[in-house]
């Protein structure tokens, strides 16, 4: 049985694959994650990118007048399923969008081999900013080098100098947790604040007594928060059991999920994450969506998700990629490009201010422009803040200060590159970030 | 008929007691050893490879180190993701340690560090049996997984806490990293897991496999007889981790890329016991047989799903018929009603699912996973229940029975 099993999987799949039919279409897929533990977060971004992609089809008839089959691949967030997607996708896809940290770690080495561009708005690498290393992985708008720096600006901002106070940094033990540590040692040295890491290990998320016991013993000023998933409805509910002032307590992009703040309502009231999106209901994106996909019945979504500020992100990313695509069809005079013409698309995105209007965006994203040396694009963000029943914008476009760790992006770059040898870089780019 | 043993006569001891008594068997391995050495390599396509070939061997392999220890010496493990972690970390500090080293050394030399962590955390087995076992197996995987985490010099003191394989050379062509091929990796890895297969047999039939069974079977007589049961268990430990850590290291040299602390935490730990349960507790093949089950399976239902099913080319649909109505003859020679009554079920429902695709029904990938999952689940319940000692057993059955056909008994 063995043998016959093998064998008419691999005939079966080597032809099944082999013919797969190729249409006058562009195939972005979507490594998403609508079943397993981090579904109730992966959802609404799926959700709100799938629709971009439907609203464009329908309304524009695609990008450039060739459809966008923004297909998704089912991962559950589970590294092999996301391995198992992405060598499925890689031979007719323009762009591969891993979604979980674990993933985006396997992919990212096999898209530099592979040539395919590697889009992880807002997570993935830092480093991933040095775009002559990573020449093939774009993280834009912002990455979370950006976030913490922002995040110190705007304690800075509110409370004055940051000398001599205490900051707990509570987060997910794992690589997406310590991301952000670079740069907020780098802070606390050069403003002398304490920075206290409090790490909730992958089995602990949902009981964070231990974690918030010690941070009513140390008493810190400010709580930071890198979480994901059901760690971030873990900590806000033990925040507000354990009275911590809410006003002091600021999540990553990631943490400002509106069901987990809707759990304690009122009392999470002056919770903070800083973000790079926001869901302006006003914009005129946000209409057309609502009645050229949502009521004729093309979305999964639903009215209570679509204010949420994660179905609004899941937009703004489908327009980054869109935005790439165009600029690609428009410098290499194609509607049918391919993934390395993408490369050059998502390089050059330049979103001003009147570009994002005439996207019908207004609010919902900073302006940001990419560079072959530059592929974060370090839009800053806006904090957003809990009202006790949505969240509203509570600070001006905060913008990062990138000139504080360029040298770290390079370095760290430098150091992936030489650990991965031989590693192909873009050698003729001049451009930094 | 297909299995006729007359006039397969044994004139020496030496000749009964040979690996494949029977022609026919030593017929179909060798069948299968030209696929998977022939065969697939020059048919396979990278998603084949990276998703079903190298991955089934990987966890035959880790199956097979876990069934030395639980199938043949009794003694229940649950730290099996931890061993693998173990292999796969020691792997990684080699040869970024020592660049000159060997990547293939490298890999089998790493078994050898969890085969020593193995024997410290089986030593509790000469105390407690059973359950109480494996609860200090779960101690291992705990803390095992918690030092991945905290100890930094085990991960070169990355910034991300997780190991990347660096792209190591042989012979002048890459054969870990993302710059091997995949038929370079599937080659190294099918060569490692053949030579630990071999041996595996060799060790599970000689004279310390009998020490094992006989531990297994009743300590107590065992002891009697003149076994030292603390030789018997931490032998048991030893290899059973050897071959676990070199699994571990394949699993992240050859097939992941890199990984981080909690890829071996207890889901692995349980998958593995699950493959080596259904395959077959006590059997070599049958981890072969529980992997393609547990991790080829679902892989194969998705690209089933995502097919046309009524557009497949001629030589896929032909494979595919052949297929069920080979699976479909061994239920059938093995009398079993309900086997035969699963094989229509499922091409009923293809079809009907085919039927379905041509009146633009699809299904979204989610729901696709959704589905999958209860297949597999559904198909482990039922595999359980025509034959509880795994399938392994099962094929036995069928053998005996083809053996004997057409006569019933």
């Amino acid at each position: 049985m063995k043998h016959f099993t093998k064998l008419a999987t691999a005939a079966a799949l080597g032809t099944v694959l082999g013919t797969a039919a190729i249409a006058q279409e562009l195939y972005t897929p979507n490594l998403a994650y609508r079943t397993g533990p981090f579904a109730a977060t992966g959802i609404p971004l799926m959700n709100g990118q799938a629709d971009y992609m439907a609203l464009l089809n329908e309304r524009d008839g695609g990008v450039g007048g060739v459809l966008i089959n923004a297909e998704e691949c089912e991962t559950g967030y589970s590294t092999e399923k996301g391995v198992e997607c992405y060598e499925k996708t890689k031979g007719t896809a323009i762009v591969t969008q891993p979604w979980s940290t674990g993933i985006t770690l396997q992919v990212l080495p096999k898209t530099n081999v592979d040539e395919i561009p590697i889009l992880a708005p807002g997570y993935g690498f830092s480093p991933m900013a040095d775009g002559k290393v990573f020449q093939w992985a774009f993280n834009m708008p912002a990455g979370y080098w950006d976030a913490a720096d922002m995040i110190i600006q705007y304690l800075e901002g509110e409370g004055g100098s940051l000398s001599g106070k205490k900051i707990a940094f509570l987060h997910l033990d794992h690589p997406f947790g310590k991301e952000p540590l670079p740069v907020l040692e780098m802070h606390a040295a050069g403003k002398g604040f304490e920075l206290l890491p409090i790490p909730v290990g992958l089995k602990e998320m949902q009981n964070q007594s231990a974690q918030w016991l010690q941070i009513r013993r140390e008493r810190p000023d400010y709580v930071v928060m890198w979480g994901w998933g059901a760690m971030n409805a873990g900590a806000i509910t033990e925040a507000v059991k354990t009275k911590f002032p809410m006003e002091n307590f600021i999540g990553v992009w990631w943490a400002g999920h509106d069901a987990d703040l809707k759990l304690v309502g009122d009392d999470g009231k002056g919770y903070k994450s800083i973000s790079w999106s926001f869901p302006n209901p006003d914009a005129p994106v946000m209409k057309q969506v609502k009645e050229m996909v949502f009521d004729k019945g093309l979305s999964q979504s639903n009215e209570e998700e679509m204010q949420g500020v994660f179905y609004g992100r899941g937009l703004v990313m489908s327009a980054i990629l869109a935005e790439g695509i165009k600029n690609a069809q428009e410098n290499f005079g194609t509607g049918q490009i391919d993934a390395t013409q993408l490369r050059w698309g998502l390089e050059n995105i330049n979103l001003t201010n009147e570009r994002i209007v005439e996207l019908g965006l207004e609010g919902m994203v900073p302006p940001f422009s990419t560079s072959c040396g530059n592929h974060t694009g370090h839009s800053g963000g806006w904090m957003l803040e809990w009202d006790g029943a949505k969240f509203v914008k509570a600070s001006d476009l905060l913008k990062p200060n990138v000139d504080g760790y360029a040298d770290l992006i390079q370095s760290s770059a430098a150091e992936y590159a030489t650990s991965n040898a031989p590693w192909a870089m873009n050698e003729e780019c001049s451009a930094t970030n | 008929m297909l299995y006729r043993t007359a006039g397969q006569f044994k004139t020496s001891y030496n000749a009964d007691q040979a690996l494949f008594p029977v022609k026919q068997d030593a017929f179909l391995l060798g069948i299968i050893l030209i696929l998977a050495w022939v065969v697939f390599p020059l048919t396979a396509s990278e998603f084949t490879f990276q998703t079903l070939l190298i991955p089934i061997l990987i966890y035959a392999l880790a199956a097979m180190g876990l069934n030395i220890l639980t199938g043949f010496a009794g003694q229940l493990s649950l730290g099996t993701g931890a061993f693998m972690g173990v292999g796969a970390y020691a792997c990684y500090k080699m040869v970024t340690l020592f660049p000159w080293m060997n990547p293939i050394v490298a890999i089998l030399l790493s078994g050898v560090f969890s085969a020593g962590i193995g024997v410290a955390f089986g030593i509790p087995s000469l105390r407690i049996k059973g359950f109480y076992l494996a609860i200090a197996t779960l101690a291992a995987q705990f803390f095992l997984v918690w030092l991945f985490e905290k100890w930094a010099w085990l991960y070169n003191y990355n910034a991300s806490g997780a190991i990347q394989v660096p792209n190591l050379e042989m012979f002048g062509m890459f054969i870990t990293g993302p710059q091997a091929a995949s038929v370079t990796e599937y080659y190294i890895v099918l060569f490692v897991v053949s030579l630990l297969t071999l041996l595996c047999i060799n060790l599970t039939r000689g004279n310390l496999g009998r020490t094992w069974k006989a531990t297994r079977d009743m300590d107590i007589a065992a002891e009697l007889i003149g076994i030292n049961l603390m030789k018997s268990k931490l032998t048991a430990f030893a290899v059973s981790s050897y071959v676990v850590g070199v699994s571990g290291a394949l699993y992240v040299f050859m097939w992941k890329g890199a990984a981080e602390p909690n890829v071996f935490d207890i889901p692995l730990s349980f998958q593995v016991l699950f493959i080596a349960i259904i395959g077959g507790l006590g059997s070599i093949m049958g981890n072969y047989l529980g992997a393609i089950l547990i991790v080829g399976l679902p892989v194969v239902l998705n690209v089933i799903a995502g097919t046309q099913v009524f557009e497949m080319s001629g030589i896929s649909a032909i494979l595919a018929i052949a297929l069920a109505a080979a699976v479909g003859f061994l239920f059938w020679v093995a009398r079993n009603g309900w086997g035969i009554g699963a094989v229509i079920g499922f091409v009923v429902l293809t079809l009907i699912y085919g039927y379905a695709q041509t009146q633009g029904f699809r299904i979204d990938s989610a729901l696709i996973e959704h589905i999958n999952v209860m297949i597999i689940g559904a198909l482990i319940i039922f595999f359980l229940i025509i034959e509880p000692h795994g399938l392994n057993q099962l094929w036995r059955l069928i053998r005996e029975k083809l053996i004997i056909w057409p006569f019933p008994h």
